[in-house]
């Protein structure tokens, strides 16, 4: 009678080497993207990732992996003022947690503001900066303009995005009030009137 | 008066004089030993109990996340969502970063798409189908993953680590329907196998290099360093889920808390294998997780590292765990008993 560790269950020399070549392959596409991004990065780490990306895009590998680093920020929100047809205004932000929920709703609409806030340079920052930027963030915002509108029912939204004042143990033993830092991203409206 | 002390002579023993190795012979020596370790590493026989709790803990967190999905599917899928899909490229890696959604051109085809995925996280949860299970939870994560590049995050790239060693590995082979489905005296799968190894290893390695980048990036911030770090994490209203800026009064806990952090963090890929350390390692990983769910609303997440967490267990702890709760038959393959490696 075979045991469990009979012959049947281990893998020839030939299977385990092709095994071998594709786990290789594998711990390739693992450890090469967190090497070649984000910022700063090698431009060998990128070079070896250019034949890799198409096992690292197939097998959503491409992830830089620096969960709170290298400091943990502010958080953002974006706001936003809606007209609506009947003249009135609406407003709220994005994510609310009074109304996002389950919290992992919450969440995924919380990486809307993060990634886009990510994008957008404070309201201070030299002109040419920002404008340099904002062909970055706008086609995402007016992403966000269009869901916001399709879902209210709006004709035009105004957007800006909230900076989070990240007060240290100090200001908060002191009982203070801090003011966030606000940009503004614009207002949209849709290009065709919608039935 | 000066007193001399005699000195401890060393003993020699006379040996025959040893030839140096010839460089070729010992190279090749070295080789053979590396492709022993790594055929050991890898190919030794494992006992699958541990892809199987792994495979149930990733259903039960990926079927929450496919409710979540279809909750707004619209605004995350659709044509006139938060990212229409010919602004994709802008965060991916097109054309390489495939989804099943950029086919779907309608509301129903997309509740579809998420549909099937949803079914297929609830089978892999149970085992049954779990091969084509896996498969198809796998290609819906991504697809789910790869059309709304805004709204993912750190959980969806710990469901892709998890669900590439479920679909390599036979994760149904214990502690599924499909185990109660083959009938008593046929072989049923559950006895240590080389696919089990390789996934299970896959994951190790994988969480190894995850915890090293996350640790290395957090060793270029200052407040790390300083150990306020975590104080940032309190401090953030936007992610808060539990007030506890009660710490802002003790700065020296704030400092250990985060330096335990970031070095348990960092060291995690060196310590985690030792068995002295290793269950330290696997401790402060559901601490830390633990912590993240409740203080920071992200439990999904949490459980998520900590299922991958559950590759550095054994299958004996497994099998001591769960020994009250299942009804085992005669011919149970006993891992107690077995020559098999009981990873790590």
């Amino acid at each position: 009678m075979k045991s469990p560790e009979s012959n049947a269950s281990r893998w020839s020399p030939v299977a385990r080497g092709c095994a071998s070549v594709a786990i290789l392959a594998y711990l390739a596409a693992v450890i090469v993207p967190p090497l070649a991004g984000p910022a700063p990065a090698s431009e060998l780490a990128n070079r070896i990732l250019q034949p890799l990306r198409p096992l690292v895009g197939a097998v959503y590998l491409g992830h830089g992996y620096r969960f709170f680093a290298p400091n943990p920020g502010p958080g953002h929100t974006i706001r936003w003022t809606m007209t609506m047809p009947d003249g009135s205004t609406r407003s709220g932000r994005i994510p609310d947690e009074t109304l996002d929920r389950p919290r992992l709703l919450y969440h995924r609409r919380f990486m809307v503001s993060e990634k886009i806030s990510a994008l957008v340079p404070l309201a201070d920052a030299p002109a040419d900066i920002r404008e340099r930027a904002k062909r970055d963030w706008q086609p995402l915002v007016k992403g966000v303009a269009t869901n916001l509108l399709r879902r209210e029912g709006g004709l035009s939204v105004t957007l800006e995005t909230v900076e989070h004042y990240l007060p240290d143990p100090g200001e908060v033993l002191a009982s203070g009030t801090f003011a966030d830092a606000v940009t503004p991203l614009g207002s949209y409206s849709w290009a065709e009137p919608q039935r | 008066m000066t007193t001399v002390r005699s000195l401890p002579v060393r003993r020699t023993v006379s040996r025959p004089a040893a030839q140096p190795p010839a460089p070729v012979a010992s190279s090749r020596g070295w080789l053979a030993e590396w492709a022993t370790a790594w055929n050991a590493f890898w190919f030794t026989p494992a006992d699958p109990l541990p892809l199987a709790v792994i495979r149930i803990v990733t259903g039960l967190i990926l079927t929450w996340s496919c409710v979540v999905w279809l909750l707004d599917a619209d605004a995350f899928f659709g044509d006139r969502g938060w990212l229409r899909p010919d602004q994709v490229w802008r965060m991916n890696d097109q054309p390489w970063q495939w989804s099943g959604y950029f086919a779907a051109s309608s509301p129903t085809m997309i509740r579809v798409v998420a549909g099937i995925s949803l079914v297929a996280a609830i089978l892999l949860t149970i085992g049954l189908a779990t091969p084509l299970a896996a498969l198809v939870s796998f290609l819906g994560l991504v697809s789910a993953a790869n059309r709304a590049p805004l709204n993912v995050f750190g959980l969806d790239d710990t469901l892709g680590m998890l669900l590439v060693p479920l679909v390599i590995g036979p994760s149904g082979a214990r502690l599924s329907v499909d185990r109660l489905f083959a009938g008593p005296g046929r072989g049923r799968g559950g006895e240590p196998s080389v696919r089990a190894s390789v996934a299970l290893r896959l994951l190790q390695v994988h969480l190894c290099v995850v915890y090293f980048f996350s640790g290395a990036g957090k060793l270029f911030g200052a407040s790390w360093w300083e150990g306020t770090a975590l104080w940032g994490a309190i401090a953030n209203d936007r992610y808060r889920t539990l007030d506890l800026r009660g710490v802002a009064g003790h700065p020296l806990v704030v400092n250990a808390l985060t330096l335990a952090t970031l070095w348990w963090e960092a060291t995690y890929a060196a310590l985690v294998w030792p068995r002295l350390t290793r269950r330290l390692c696997l401790a402060m990983a559901v601490l830390v997780h633990l912590g993240i769910g409740v203080a920071m609303g992200m439990m999904e997440f949490g459980l998520a590292m900590i299922a991958a967490n559950l590759a550095f267990v054994s299958a004996t702890t497994f099998e001591s765990l769960l020994r009250p709760f299942t009804f085992r038959t005669p011919d149970s393959p006993d891992t107690l008993s077995g020559t098999h490696s009981d990873h790590p």
